[in-house]
């Protein structure tokens, strides 16, 4: 049974501007998938698609082979999980946070689930009962992905989690992710502007420009791009990085 | 008052006139056209109570008490631009506060049933739940724009569209309370509420003027809370698409 798919969709802006237009792809099993593009073609706005977060123009989305139109949006939400480039602390401790999924669902609260997460993103030290906002960017984002992480979902949605996290955070983020979940790991859709990030998580990439779509194995699409338009943003994205 | 008084208060508004005029503020037509309205209005409202006050029968109220709910909904809703059915929503929190006050100061006797009461505390209920849905609803398009993160989070974890804008809900119904509570704790000492400087100027006795002020005063804070918690409750599903997405109002 696939776990998330999309056929056929497409996401005209309201000015008229189309993102994407008819692009298809699925996953089928837990694996980490790249999603690369130019800034502003689309990337974040099909990852909230994805999370029925935002609406699309034309086609469906699939989770476990069945189309959003046959979903509960919560029940959906509850199975493919959003998580921000910002990460946002809602209002109380970090135990508020941790504890956010299970009281709006009125699930038991698995502790030693929760402890086990803070010690794969490095928090183990941490004092659950301090005020949430009060933590640095990149501890807000590693407690983040652990409140999204004790949903249990079938597959994580992520929009540029490390953009702004400093090397230590970004590694630690990245190692909660990969090794997360070992009795039902879920899977992984990255946005990110980090090429090296993309070769390093992802087994698979799809690349979006100018309407177009491609899925390939990751370590294809670097090795050999598959559209000229791919060839340019690597190019352009090396350039960025520098020598 | 006789009427060569109330002519005589005409110099109230040219002495504003000339200010505007010397200093060149450009407002004198406005001022002219505000005089001539609210004489015009306050002279016609003053016929219809009189003609009012002479009923004996309560029914006859009804229908200027929906007219007056009507006018406020429509006036508040004004706070609510892109939030389709927002002004019956508000009609419905205002009547069914309406409809607390009466029935409690009328089943237990605290006012006489006679018109003068029912009009002049009617008019002053609805026009404090008016103001109350007003900063209600300024307050939740506030809250809810800049808590988009928090409530998008929310809804990403599962939430319903009730718990993703209940913190909201809440600090806007609280902040809707304020100005009515800060008004109940200086009642008297920073503002003489206007009702009781009325009563005073009427010729009744202060002791007396004081008793009613109290009533509104207490009246006006369980009618602020009741029209904002109904509401926030009638209203908080217009914030979001029925795919339980979080509308942009801007945008639309």
């Amino acid at each position: 049974m696939g776990i998330l798919a999309f056929a056929n969709l497409s996401k005209t802006l309201p000015g008229g501007r189309t993102l994407f237009s008819s692009i298809s792809a699925a996953i089928d099993e837990p694996e980490s998938v790249a999603l690369l593009a130019p800034s502003g073609h689309g990337k974040s706005t099909l990852l909230r698609i994805l999370a029925l977060l935002d609406t699309a123009s034309g086609g469906e989305v699939l989770l476990e082979s069945k189309a959003s139109s046959g979903w509960h949006p919560q029940a959906w939400r509850k199975k493919a999980s959003y998580v921000a480039q910002q990460s946002v602390m809602l209002p109380g401790t970090v135990a508020d946070n941790l504890h956010t999924f299970s009281r709006l669902h009125e699930t038991p609260f698995d502790e030693a689930e929760a402890t086990r997460l803070m010690k794969a993103a490095g928090l183990s030290s941490m004092d659950w009962a301090k005020e949430a906002e009060t933590l640095s960017g990149g501890e807000k984002q590693r407690v983040a992905l652990v409140r999204s992480l004790l949903a249990k979902p079938s597959v994580l949605l992520l929009d540029e989690v490390t953009a702004s996290l400093d090397e230590h955070s970004k590694e630690a983020v990245e190692k909660l992710l990969l090794t997360v979940g070992s009795e039902a790991k879920p899977a992984l859709v990255w946005v990110t502007h980090d090429m090296e990030q993309a070769r390093r998580v992802s087994t698979r990439t799809w690349f979006m420009a100018d309407g177009a779509f491609t899925a390939c194995e990751t370590a294809l699409f670097f090795r050999r791009p598959p559209t000229e338009a791919a060839e340019r943003f690597l190019q352009r994205q090396a350039s960025e990085a520098g020598p | 008052m006789s009427l060569t008084a109330v002519a005589f208060t005409l110099l109230f508004v040219g002495i504003t006139v000339f200010v505007s005029m010397r200093q060149k503020l450009g407002l004198e037509r406005d001022i002219i056209i505000g005089t001539i309205r609210a004489a015009v209005q306050l002279m016609a409202v003053g016929l219809v109570l009189q003609a009012v006050f002479r009923t004996e029968h309560l029914a006859v109220l009804l229908p200027i008490i929906i007219a007056m709910i009507a006018v406020a909904a429509w006036h508040a809703a004004g706070r609510g631009k892109g939030l389709s059915g927002i002004a019956w929503r508000i009609g419905i929190a205002i009547a069914a506060t309406e409809a607390m006050i009466m029935l409690l100061l009328l089943g237990l006797h605290i006012i006489a049933s006679t018109p003068q009461y029912v009009i002049s505390i009617s008019g002053m209920t609805i026009g404090n739940a008016m103001v109350v849905a007003g900063l209600f609803l300024n307050q939740m398009k506030r809250d809810v724009e800049s808590s988009r993160g928090e409530i998008e989070t929310l809804l990403a974890l599962g939430a319903s569209v009730r718990q993703a804008i209940q913190l909201c809900m809440k600090r806007a119904v609280k902040a809707s309370l304020i100005p009515t509570i800060d008004g109940m704790k200086t009642v008297g000492i920073v503002q003489l509420p206007g009702m009781m400087t009325g009563m005073i100027i009427a010729g009744a006795d202060p002791m007396q003027a004081v008793r009613y002020q109290i009533l509104i005063v207490f009246a006006f804070t369980s009618s602020a809370a009741v029209t904002s918690i109904i509401l926030s409750l009638l209203s908080y599903k217009l914030w979001f698409t029925e795919a339980m997405q979080l509308r942009r109002l801007g945008n639309e």
